[in-house]
């Protein structure tokens, strides 16, 4: 049996073979995942281990909360230095100071990492205690030296004696290059760029004069490190600790580890999507092999072999394909972590090379992956197998029950039910992983369902091309038609792949709206100013902005807006802080209850109705907030407005932020001119804020734009990931259309008997691929439609507020699979029509 | 493996290699109803060759059929050897299939992507069993297909894939082998290798053989014929010749 098996998959290579491809893929591009992200994980913990070896301890602040970012400190006071020094079996102990600091280029622009931060720090001149080693030049010893990390330095030619301007919180200020470090082994930290300043300068530039970020200590050489730590312990003040330089490094790194986490699940998210999609292929390309194999398999069962022997023979066949297609992946998996390496390196990003990590959890994952969806997608068909009647072998007229049918059609409507019912909680809850699971059941159940409605729909979907092409469309109709099983089982994986694709476009379309909207609603100013860079927290802008752009004639209101974490009880929350004169004129409230502008210039805490409704809060009470810098306070509710996605659920005043905040950066700044927007009021708003070239002005409508591009741009990711699902999907259909082609050799050899021509076989061949495409489509669209939906109205809390079916998108979509489903039958037919007529009529 | 080399099995009480009883096998229901099998009662005598003859819908598969395990009568009984099948469960019927039956088809129905060789022993490969080398050796230099055996079927003309069949139904020294109009697709020559071989394993080795046959020629070459028509055994010939079968079929034609 065994050698029956093997023959048989040697047999069909070619079959398999498109089949295996949908597992190659999939497995690809898991392993791809799991490499580079151990990889990354290896480096930033050589990394981090190399940074901080020579470090015995770091003394700092306790953090006050965790928040989304990594612990929140508060600065110590400058004499802790002094006193950890003289404990016994002290080395050396010296004092940090960070903060924001951003390179402008020799050109005038601002120096952007694309996500990673603009670090300025303090430079340690004990080459034992510093991260950063000169690799030229001198440390800075006066306050107008900067040492420049040696990545940015090599991107933007920056040398050893240059004048540098660099944006800081308050005044952008020039130096001079004294020297270029370099960051442990690597040329800078994973793109960021690093200002490092001579100790007291940075101390007055980041708002430390007096204070210190953290001390780090260097051990005496033997001192017992145990006591040492235990001895600095009883020196420090309350609120300050002594850690070892090792927990820092691993804190760091899993800090940084941790967002690769969320990296590494997404990116395993879209494989596991290829792999359900490929699954549906397996499960077609088995069934119709089974259906093909019928005489062969019967007469196995004649010859004697039992019923689990011909289970197994399907099922060991599936674990072939499989495992030569997941040794495939692996094997492209590694490719693909070396390109995706390339890739961010090409971002700047530069890590030092450790090589890949290949780790013998990446090799169990991709085989266990691999066989096992190709395994598990080969079950029903193998069970399909088993109930092959031996008779089949030697008589024509063996008919399949409809019992199989009728209990396809109740699993599927209760898989529909219960997918649905899941994904509804896990909607509310909200539960990711009940999503993922009530959304596979739906796309099973509905893959059940289909054949229930792929007649009639084949029929109308059909008619216009029978009408187009005559007989070609017509006998293309007939196929799709007559049998409804087959035309929604090929079918299924695209229906998958675009149901996905729509409720993505969907949810994409209703961010874009609301977003839009929320700022049409609460926005009033004339331009909105950000920061430059590539977007996200992690860039800054001096605070110096505002008091900038308040002196720029014509400008009549000018509001900083600050976020920063705080716990309102025990939970950490994002506060969001704005100026309080003129906040009228630059930004609409919609107050539900209480005041506004005078409740914020009161130190109140203003509220949004949603979390006013979800934690029972009411204007007038008094909540317990804990802040970072300032600890445990109470603050008076002392106002409730509407949901709003540009500010968020919490709010207080510039001022309140700035005295529980340490060195609050703006997020933006909002500016009303008495001009509008005219051209000059827009030349003299730009002109005025020239001295920061980090900053970008837009205009309302502009900034609206920008919001658009970037919901687009993280779309436009997500489409291409989900790509590979489509992709997957249109290897099943050419893979069937194969099959189709093999098993009715004789059928068409018989209409070029007749005298078809190969073109109107073509044809048929290919009105069959589209009408199979759109039907997919289709029900992948309502699908995918109502989980968008869904999807978008489960998220109004989160600001979510408008509802959007971009039906545009979706016609496009459509006859994008109808394109594809024309490609994909390209091949088919083609081979369809150049069947020997001879040979095609005399085949069994 | 509760039942083992058949071959060895004890002689049973009767000479029957296999038998019915009082055999009806109905398709259809209401007016589509057809009796394929009216209650046929027959045996197939141990180490004899019979041929079951009749005109096309006379039930003459259905009976090979009921007899082999393939179809499950509507009531009546099949014996094979002394064990009433319809006791047997599916994989009862397995095993009897693959240990003490063996087949040859009209359409050969060879596994296209083994060899000759592997097609031969595949139901002994099935049954995870070794098979016994000097049989092989002898049936496929009775059958002249040793030079064949590396081959797949496609590679072999008609009469070469039915001699390959037949090795593969004998080489299990099955009770009984079916033959279900083993000669249906080939011409002469081919025939008479083939039918030549089936009288030479009955008289040589005691093999039983039963075949289903519409060729009053082919028919000649069996020690009896069966008659059926509409379904019921209407004449039992011993020892028949070409003649005398002729002169059968035309008496049940008229």
């Amino acid at each position: 049996m065994w050698r029956a098996t093997v023959k048989g998959v040697l047999a069909h290579k070619l079959r398999l073979g498109l089949t295996a491809l949908a597992i190659v893929l999939g497995v690809m591009f898991v392993s791809g995942t799991l490499i580079l992200t151990d990889t990354l994980h290896a480096t930033f913990d050589s990394l981090f281990a190399n940074v901080y070896q020579n470090v015995s301890f770091v003394v700092r602040g306790h953090a006050a909360f965790t928040g989304n970012g990594g612990a929140v400190r508060n600065p110590i006071p400058e004499s802790v230095a002094a006193s950890v020094r003289v404990v016994p079996g002290v080395a050396a102990a010296n004092g940090t100071a960070s903060g924001y600091a951003q390179f402008v280029s020799h050109d005038g622009k601002a120096v952007t990492t694309g996500g990673a931060p603009t670090i300025g720090t303090s430079f340690d001149p004990n080459p034992s205690l510093s991260a950063l080693k000169l690799r030229q030049g001198t440390a800075p010893t006066t306050p107008h030296q900067v040492v420049v990390d040696a990545g940015t330095a090599s991107k933007y030619h920056f040398r050893v004696g240059e004048q540098v301007r660099i944006l800081l919180m308050g005044p952008s200020e020039t130096f001079t290059i004294s020297g270029i470090a370099q960051f442990g082994t690597a040329n800078n930290l994973a793109g960021a760029t690093i200002a490092a300043f001579w100790l007291p300068t940075a101390q007055q530039l980041f708002n430390r004069v007096g204070q210190y970020d953290t001390v780090n200590v260097l051990a005496a050489p033997g001192a017992d490190k145990a006591q040492v730590q235990r001895a600095i312990a009883r020196t420090l003040p309350p609120g300050v600790e002594v850690v070892t330089g090792q927990t820092v490094a691993d804190e760091q790194a899993s800090t940084i580890n941790n967002a690769l986490g969320f990296f590494s699940t997404a990116l395993l998210i879209f494989a596991f999507i290829a792999l359900f999609v490929g699954g549906f292929t397996i499960f077609n390309t088995f069934s119709i092999i089974v259906g093909q194999r019928t005489r062969e398999l019967a007469l196995l069962r004649i010859l004697g072999a039992s019923r689990r022997q011909v289970f197994r023979s399907v099922l060991a066949e599936a674990a072939i394909v499989g495992l030569v297609a997941s040794l495939v992946g692996l094997g492209l998996g590694v490719l693909a972590a070396v390109g995706l390496q390339a890739l961010l390196k090409g971002f700047g990003i530069t890590l030092p090379s450790n090589g890949l990590v290949f780790q013998t959890r990446t090799v169990v994952a991709a085989l266990v992956v691999g066989v096992g969806v190709t395994v598990v997608s080969a079950i029903s068909p193998a069970r399909r197998a088993v109930r092959i009647a031996p008779m089949a072998a030697i008589s024509d007229q063996v008919a399949e029950t409809d019992q199989s049918s009728r209990r396809r059609v109740v699993t599927g409507s209760l898989l529909l039910a219960g997918g649905a019912v899941l994904l509804g909680i896990g909607l509310t809850a909200p539960a990711i992983q009940l999503v993922g699971v009530g959304a596979v059941a739906v796309f099973l159940g509905v893959g059940m369902l289909a054949p229930l409605v792929a007649r009639p729909m084949s029929s109308a979907i059909g008619r216009p091309l029978a009408a187009l092409l005559g007989p070609s469309g017509k006998l293309g109709r007939e196929n799709s038609m007559r049998s409804p099983k087959r035309t929604a089982q090929t079918s299924a994986a695209l229906m998958v792949g675009l149901a996905l694709v729509s409720t993505i476009a969907v949810f994409g379309a209703s961010l874009s709206r609301s977003a839009t909207a929320s700022i049409d609603q609460a926005v009033r100013a004339d331009y909105i100013v950000t920061s430059g860079g590539a977007g996200g927290p992690a860039t800054q802008m001096s605070d110096s902005v505002a008091t900038t752009a308040a002196t720029i004639p014509g400008v009549t209101a000018v509001t900083t807006v600050y976020t920063g974490q705080f716990l309102l009880g025990d939970s950490v929350a994002t506060l969001g802080g704005v100026t309080t004169p003129q906040l009228s004129r630059t930004i609409n409230l919609r107050m539900q209850s209480g005041s506004g502008e005078q409740a914020l210039a009161d130190g109140q805490l203003l509220i949004d109705t949603t979390t006013a409704e979800a934690k029972h809060l009411v204007v007038g009470a008094s909540e317990k907030v804990t802040f970072a810098r300032t600890g445990a306070t109470s603050i008076r509710i002392g106002g409730i407005y509407e949901p709003n996605a540009v500010f968020g659920s919490y709010l207080v005043s510039g001022r309140y932020f700035a005295e529980h905040f340490d060195n609050p950066l703006p997020v933006a700044v909002l500016i009303t001119a008495a001009g509008g927007t005219s051209a000059s009021a827009q030349d003299a708003v730009r002109t005025g804020l020239t001295p920061y070239p980090n900053v970008k002005v837009q205009t309302q409508a502009e900034f609206k734009q920008t919001q658009q591009a970037q919901v687009n741009q993280l779309l436009g990711i997500v489409y291409v990931l989900l790509a590979l699902a489509v992709l997957i999907a249109l290897i099943g259909i050419v893979n069937t259309l194969m099959l189709s082609v093999f098993e009715r050799t004789h059928e068409i050899g018989l209409l070029r008997a007749v005298g078809m021509r190969r073109r109107q076989v073509r044809a048929m061949i290919r009105s069959e691929a589209v009408i199979l495409s759109i039907f997919g489509a289709i029900i992948g669209l309502v699908l995918g439609t109502g989980l968008g939906v869904a999807l978008s109205a489960a998220l109004k809390k989160q600001g979510i507020t408008d509802i959007v079916i971009p039906y545009s998108n979706l016609v496009v979509f459509l006859v994008i699979a109808a394109l594809l489903g024309l490609a994909a039958a390209s091949w088919p037919a083609r081979r369809a029509a150049k069947l020997d007529v001879l040979a095609a009529i005399a085949a069994e | 493996m509760a039942i083992t080399d058949a071959g060895d099995h004890a002689a049973p009480p009767r000479t029957a290699a296999a038998r019915t009883v009082d055999l009806v096998k109905t398709y259809g229901t209401g007016e589509a109803r057809v009796d394929a099998l009216a209650g046929v009662t027959v045996a197939i005598e141990r180490a004899k060759f019979t041929a079951v003859m009749g005109p096309s819908g006379s039930g003459k598969s259905t009976l090979m059929h009921c007899m082999a395990g393939l179809d499950a009568p509507t009531s009546g009984q099949v014996f094979v050897g002394d064990e009433e099948i319809q006791r047997l469960d599916d994989a009862g019927l397995t095993r009897l299939r693959r240990d003490r039956i063996g087949f040859v088809f009209q359409s050969f129905n060879l596994v296209p992507t083994l060899t000759a060789k592997e097609n031969i022993l595949l139901p002994s490969d099935l049954a995870g069993r070794d098979v016994d080398q000097a049989w092989f050796d002898h049936l496929v230099d009775q059958l002249a297909i040793r030079d064949r055996l590396d081959h797949l079927p496609k590679e072999l003309s008609g009469g070469q894939q039915q001699r390959i069949a037949c090795a593969r139904a004998l080489v299990g020294r099955p009770d009984l082998v079916f033959a279900d109009e083993p000669t249906g697709n080939l011409d002469s020559n081919s025939s008479s290798e083939v039918l030549g071989f089936l009288r030479r394993s009955v008289d040589d080795f005691g093999q039983t053989i039963a075949m289903v046959t519409h060729d009053p020629r082919g028919a000649a070459h069996a020690d009896r014929v069966v008659f059926l028509a509409d379904g019921l055994v209407v004449a039992d010939l011993q020892a028949p010749t070409a003649d005398a079968i002729l002169e059968q079929m035309k008496a049940l034609s008229t």
